[in-house]
């Protein structure tokens, strides 16, 4: 079983959701002002600009259907991908907007596109809600309105946001994630904007110097899940964290913990420790998985965060910081798990429609 | 209770919230009152071997199911004066992971004077 967790299904122009906007922001949209030319996705743009753009340079599509057959050819077929979990590209970008009824119609706008143009293409895809986590209440609602669709296997936000996501006022996500029984991703993205703190410290300069620290507001993330008590209080909810590197998570637990024994008291509603909150509870997506020139180091600290347990494949195709399948440097034991069985566990969707194309598959051979 | 008693103090010395730290032969023990009834506990924390007892003795926050603080234990738990793990004074038991417990003694009053058993 091979699971990609992480493909990015790109439009040429975001004029492909037009016909998905209700009437009133399509006007936003058409007439109003664009954070580019036309065909630009509205949002705030983030304050480092990658000097070669984001696309492999290999894959260069010029018709908005290319950006399925090339990925068909060059990802999905090349290595026998049993599903893809479609992570969208700019959607998620609408969490930089400061109208939260522009972004929630914006993000609504792409889910149904993604509903009706892509997952009807190739039956290796399942697809992802994307939220605007600005007005909690309105993704919520986005959650609820999608939630039962059998293809759509987790909720996703950008990393970028105006609190760290354990805060109590983004509860309501959660629990339209637990009540349709789906997971809730944050994706490496949604730096700009009003999520104006990416960066600790001030904003740093280069690109490339950038890019290597993002995962700051990851870890913040993750403090806040599981200090605010969000696993306790829905109990069944997986948070997977996408593209924010992974090296870092065991030292990051092993802090929590050693604080959260020294001062339980400010936080009584937890009942274990941090580091089984995150076993339990959160996963990390491969891609871009670190590479110490001694793979020992790094396999060390993937064994220190039960990363056979808690690592989910991502190729993040098709940007310029892509993970080869054949080529992923893990454990080959822990292949099995990493490659696809751990993202069955999380993504209960998955479950049901393997069992579906199994009894398909029986139906056939009787 | 061992017959290995010896006298560390009088009742006067200990009060709710004020422990007394003692010397019996190499070992310090802290001497703690909680309603009254007396309490000893070696003042080493099988954390790191900080003098466990000489931190503060308060209260916690109950264990809830929301954001809420119930005051509890009050007088009845000890802060390691190092890294604030809290201790139960009576069980010795760390109240993160209660397998994890601060070595503690019998005590019995005779008077004015209270014994540790060791």
């Amino acid at each position: 079983m091979l699971i990609d967790v992480d493909c990015h299904n790109y439009w040429s122009t975001a004029d492909v959701l037009i016909p998905y906007l209700d009437k009133h922001h399509r006007d936003y949209f058409t007439r109003g002002e664009l954070p580019g030319p036309r065909g630009a996705f509205p949002h705030g743009h983030r304050a480092w600009l990658h000097p070669e753009g984001f696309k492999r340079a290999d894959i260069n599509p010029i018709s908005e259907e290319d950006n399925y057959t090339i990925m068909k050819e060059k990802h999905l077929d090349k290595y026998n991908i049993d599903y893809a979990v479609l992570t969208g590209d700019e959607a998620i970008e609408a969490s930089t907007l400061a109208n939260p009824h522009y972004a929630s119609a914006l993000v609504r706008a792409y889910n149904d596109y993604q509903i009706e143009e892509w997952l009807p293409r190739d039956e290796r895809f399942v697809g992802s809600i994307c939220i605007a986590p600005q007005d909690p209440h309105l993704a919520a609602a986005e959650i609820r309105r999608l939630g039962h669709h059998p293809r759509m296997v987790q909720v996703l936000a950008s990393h970028g946001s105006t609190r760290p996501y354990g805060d109590p006022f983004y509860h309501p996500i959660f629990e339209a994630c637990a009540e349709v029984g789906l997971p809730f991703a944050i994706h490496l993205g949604g730096q700009g904007g009003i999520n104006s703190n990416p960066i600790a410290a001030g904003p740093t300069t280069y690109f490339w110097e950038t890019h290597a620290i993002l995962p700051q507001a990851a870890m913040t993330h993750m403090a806040s899940m599981i200090a605010q008590g969000v696993f306790e209080k829905f109990p069944s909810l997986y948070f997977v964290i996408i593209e924010c590197g992974v090296a870092w998570v065991p030292s990051v637990l092993w802090r929590l913990d050693a604080n959260y024994k020294a001062l339980r008291k400010e936080t009584p509603w937890l009942k274990r420790l941090p580091s089984e909150y995150f076993r339990d509870h959160i996963r990390f997506t491969t891609q871009p998985l670190e590479r110490p020139d001694n793979l020992q180091h790094l396999w060390s600290v993937l064994e220190a965060m039960d990363g056979k347990n808690t690592l989910l494949f991502a190729s993040d195709y098709p940007h310029w910081d892509y993970d080869d399948v054949n080529n992923l440097h893990i454990p080959p034991e822990w292949r099995e798990n990493i490659m696809g069985g751990n993202a069955m566990q999380v993504y209960t969707r998955l479950q049901d429609l393997e069992a579906q194309k199994q009894t398909a598959k029986g139906e056939l051979h009787v | 209770m061992s017959d290995n008693k010896h006298i560390v103090c009088k009742t006067s010395d200990v009060s709710p919230g004020l422990q007394k730290i003692v010397q019996v032969g190499r070992m310090s023990i802290g001497i703690f009152n909680i309603e009254d009834q007396y309490h000893a506990m070696l003042n080493v924390c099988p954390h790191q071997g900080a003098a466990l007892c000489e931190g503060p003795v308060c209260g916690t926050s109950a264990n809830t199911e929301k954001a809420e603080f119930v005051y509890c234990k009050e007088n009845a738990l000890v802060r390691c004066a190092w890294h604030g793990w809290e201790f139960d004074i009576k069980s010795g038991e760390f109240l993160v992971d209660p397998s994890i417990k601060a070595k503690t003694f019998p005590v019995s009053v005779e008077g004015e004077d209270i014994y540790v058993h060791i």
